[in-house]
């Protein structure tokens, strides 16, 4: 019996996982809890090492998966429990319903029309509606609608302007079990919270924001051709500092480096640079890590005008002093002096923790997934360590020929 | 950058302040977390960061008579925002610790008070000279009729013989001080060494007021509990000068409703709450304190006994107690262990850390 191989997360990772698994021949079930696959990467505004757009990379596996007829996925999908042994899982999944099904043709009307915001989560820049689309790049394209911020059928407005039928706010979630030969668990990262750094007062200051929030800032920059601003009153930011090992190598939060912030900093004062040029960058380190061809991004910053790089740990945020903008903390340890200095935005460059999923699963001290489970199970990527984007894509393809090992 | 220039690491100095700060020194990142955090930290060549990686090589030359050391007042910011849990505030008070050994003179009495293992000496020293002046006067004996301490130790003798012991010490000391002095000033680098009239006044209204204490964050109770036993130490030697004078000049002891009196049991009042605020913070609030080594439980300890000695022998004076004698003896004895000793142990942050204050504040270090 050939069971298929059952992937657990469709980010970029999980996606190389399957196309690889499928494009070699194997049957492949691919799973992703958020109503769209692309995971983190579909919502950047541009990646390492060659600073590609997301579309670049993801497009092309879409249209692998849609002209691979060995590939089934489901979106909205979360794993409830895994049961049975390596060659034989059972799989139990919970189907959230969309609210909008394949009628939709994603003219956007829904959306439009609909009075509800969803939960300010991450972007707190970037208010959805409660019918929505993937404001990165959609796959499936069609819009959904979260039912935690929809007012329901007392509302249905949306279900007014809707000329194709689509949607259908009584619509039932449903559990299906999948059964797997082998089950590749692709879960990814999740940012720290970065409110439990409480001298950095993230609650407390609308201009402190993390560099998720700050990279989809940028990509609804790029995307809708407009102005950054900063968040607390819309003012382009003449200033912006970036703080690294935000929560990373700390006893207090994560011990370990989280490995790609560095880079990620690097690469967002280098689209300052480049495409704001209003804009001026500093950047706070411990030591400045990057890793192979990363470190091209180092090359690029020094000797950049706008970009500043400081040694030193930021030891804190303060309030700001009358005007808007926060004020920092640190010791400048190159020039041995302590500095006190306003920015108007600052951006915390924010370690990387596993993403959770229903599983047993053997964690290291840190909490990342072993790479060799007793139970079989092939965890890949980043939720076995932190990792950029072409490590990604490299594990998970070694993940897939670890997959058709039987 | 470019000069170049040799260190002479000493590993036996590192391992000493690792022991007492019980901090893992080699974990130091050099983040500049804790300057960046630290709220007496002047803006040019802020500490503990330097500190520590000065720490971390042994380079003691650096660390004593480092006056930075001593702008630190111990509220442990640096140690709880410390990413690398090296316990910048332990180090810093594990190198104040090494001063008033360094400064000692002769260096045994350093020992005495620093090593667990010299207690028993520390302790027989007091001991064997009591008994020696009373053996000498002759009253080493419980006297009969009502408690009368002049009748054992007679104020005369007891006020000179003490008075002169502790100057004695004190000169001593002096010694120290002054190289303690020599030294900052060699560390201080040129250009900066412009000497200026000393700000007496100005230190002495930092000191009184307590304002290096606000910025704290951690150790919030720490300032309030200070002040207690600053100013109930500082009440309790005004009482015992006015009372040295009473003896010469007319009738001793004052009655319990002597202003004086009533002074000094205030300040022990003062002496026990202050007390108990610290004791508390070091047992119950580690994750702050930190790791409390044994100069810090004696004089903790030291400071209590005296002061609960010497409720208990006023006590025993009103009340007729069998023991009044035994704890007179007792009270003498934590007498000169705190106030005798006093240079050569934590307590001696009075003399060291005053002049170092003066010191900073005369180059313009702030």
């Amino acid at each position: 019996m050939n069971l298929p191989t059952l992937i657990i997360g469709g980010g970029i990772s999980g996606i190389t996982a399957a196309v690889e698994l499928a494009e070699a021949g194997g049957q492949v079930v691919l799973i992703e809890k958020e109503n769209y696959l692309g995971g983190n990467v579909s919502r950047f505004n541009n990646y390492f090492p060659k600073l590609c757009p997301p579309a670049c990379g993801l497009e092309i596996n879409y249209q692998r998966i849609r002209s691979n007829p060995r590939i089934s996925f489901y979106t909205g999908a979360e794993v409830k429990n895994i049961y049975g042994v390596d060659g034989d899982f059972r799989v139990k999944i919970h189907l959230k319903a969309r609210l909008i099904n394949n009628n939709c043709t994603s003219c956007g009307k829904c959306a439009e029309v609909c009075p509800e915001e969803r939960p300010a989560k991450l972007g707190r820049t970037t208010g959805e509606k409660a019918a929505y689309i993937n404001n990165g790049l959609a796959f499936p394209m069609k819009y959904c609608i979260d039912p935690d911020a929809c007012a329901g059928e007392a509302c249905g407005k949306c279900l007014e302007v809707c000329d194709y039928d689509a949607i259908q706010l009584d619509a039932l979630s449903a559990e299906v079990v999948i059964q797997a030969g082998k089950v590749i668990v692709a879960t990814g990262w999740i940012l720290y919270d970065a409110a439990k750094i409480e001298n950095y007062r993230y609650r407390e200051e609308p201009d402190v924001v993390t560099n998720q929030e700050f990279e989809r800032m940028l990509a609804a920059c790029t995307r809708e051709h407009k102005k950054l601003t900063r968040p607390s009153d819309g003012k382009v930011p003449a200033r912006i500092a970036f703080i690294q090992c935000a929560g990373s190598r700390d006893m207090n939060h994560l011990p370990y480096c989280s490995a790609v912030c560095c880079s990620v900093s690097l690469k967002h004062a280098l689209t300052l640079e480049t495409e704001y040029p209003e804009i001026d960058s500093e950047i706070f380190y411990i030591d400045m890590r990057l890793s192979g061809r990363n470190e091209k991004l180092l090359k690029q910053a020094e000797g950049k005008e706008r970009i500043t790089l400081t040694k030193g740990k930021v030891g804190r945020i303060l309030p700001p002093d009358g005007e808007k903008g926060v004020l920092l903390e640190v010791e400048d340890i190159i020039s041995e002096t302590k500095r006190q200095d306003a920015y108007d935005m600052v951006v915390l460059a924010m370690g990387l923790t596993p993403a959770p999923v229903a599983a047993e699963l053997k964690v290291n001290e840190y909490g990342f997934y072993l790479p060799d489970q007793p139970s079989g199970m092939i965890p890949t990527a980043s939720c076995k360590r932190p990792m950029d984007v072409s490590s990604s894509v490299k594990d998970a393809t070694a993940s897939a020929l670890k997959a058709m090992r039987r | 950058m470019s000069e170049s220039s040799s260190i002479q690491p000493n590993l036996a100095f590192k391992r000493e302040l690792s022991r007492l700060s019980g901090s893992q020194l080699n974990q130091c990142m050099q983040c500049g977390n804790c300057s960046a955090v630290c709220s007496l930290a002047p803006a040019e060549r802020p500490f503990p960061r330097k500190e520590m990686v000065w720490a971390g090589w042994g380079l003691k030359d650096k660390l004593i008579g480092n006056v930075d050391i001593w702008l630190c007042h111990q509220c442990g910011d640096c140690s709880s925002y410390c990413p690398r849990d090296v316990k910048p505030a332990d180090v810093l008070s594990a190198i104040r610790q090494k001063t008033y050994q360094h400064y000692a003179r002769p260096r045994l009495l350093g020992k005495l008070v620093s090593n667990p293992a010299w207690l028993p000496v520390a302790i027989a020293i007091p001991v064997v000279v009591i008994i020696a002046i009373l053996s000498l006067a002759g009253t080493f004996k419980i006297p009969e009729g009502p408690v009368d301490y002049s009748a054992f130790f007679p104020h005369g003798l007891l006020n000179g013989t003490f008075s002169s012991i502790t100057l004695f010490f004190y000169l001593l000391a002096s010694l120290g001080i002054g190289r303690f002095w020599k030294d900052m000033k060699r560390q201080t680098p040129p250009g900066e060494t412009g000497m200026k009239r000393l700000p007496v006044f100005s230190v002495l209204g930092e000191i009184l007021s307590h304002s290096n204490f606000s910025g704290c964050g951690s150790r919030k109770p720490g300032k309030a509990a200070h002040m207690l036993l600053f100013f109930g130490f500082a009440l309790l030697i005004t009482v015992t000068l006015y009372a040295i004078w009473a003896t010469v000049s007319h009738h001793y002891p004052l009655p319990i409703t002597n202003p004086f009196k009533i002074l000094g049991n205030m300040a022990s009042l003062m002496i026990y709450t202050g007390l108990g605020i610290m004791i508390w913070q070091r047992l119950f609030n580690r994750r702050v304190f930190g790791k409390s080594g044994y100069s810090d439980w004696l004089l903790l300890v030291s400071i209590g006994l005296l002061t609960l000695s010497g409720t208990l022998v006023q006590l025993a004076r009103l009340g007729e107690w069998s023991v009044a004698y035994h704890l007179y003896f007792f009270h003498l004895v934590a007498v000169w262990f705190v106030i005798m000793y006093l240079p050569f142990t934590k307590l001696g942050h009075i003399f060291y850390r005053t002049t170092a204050l003066l010191y900073a504040r005369t180059i313009g270090r702030k």
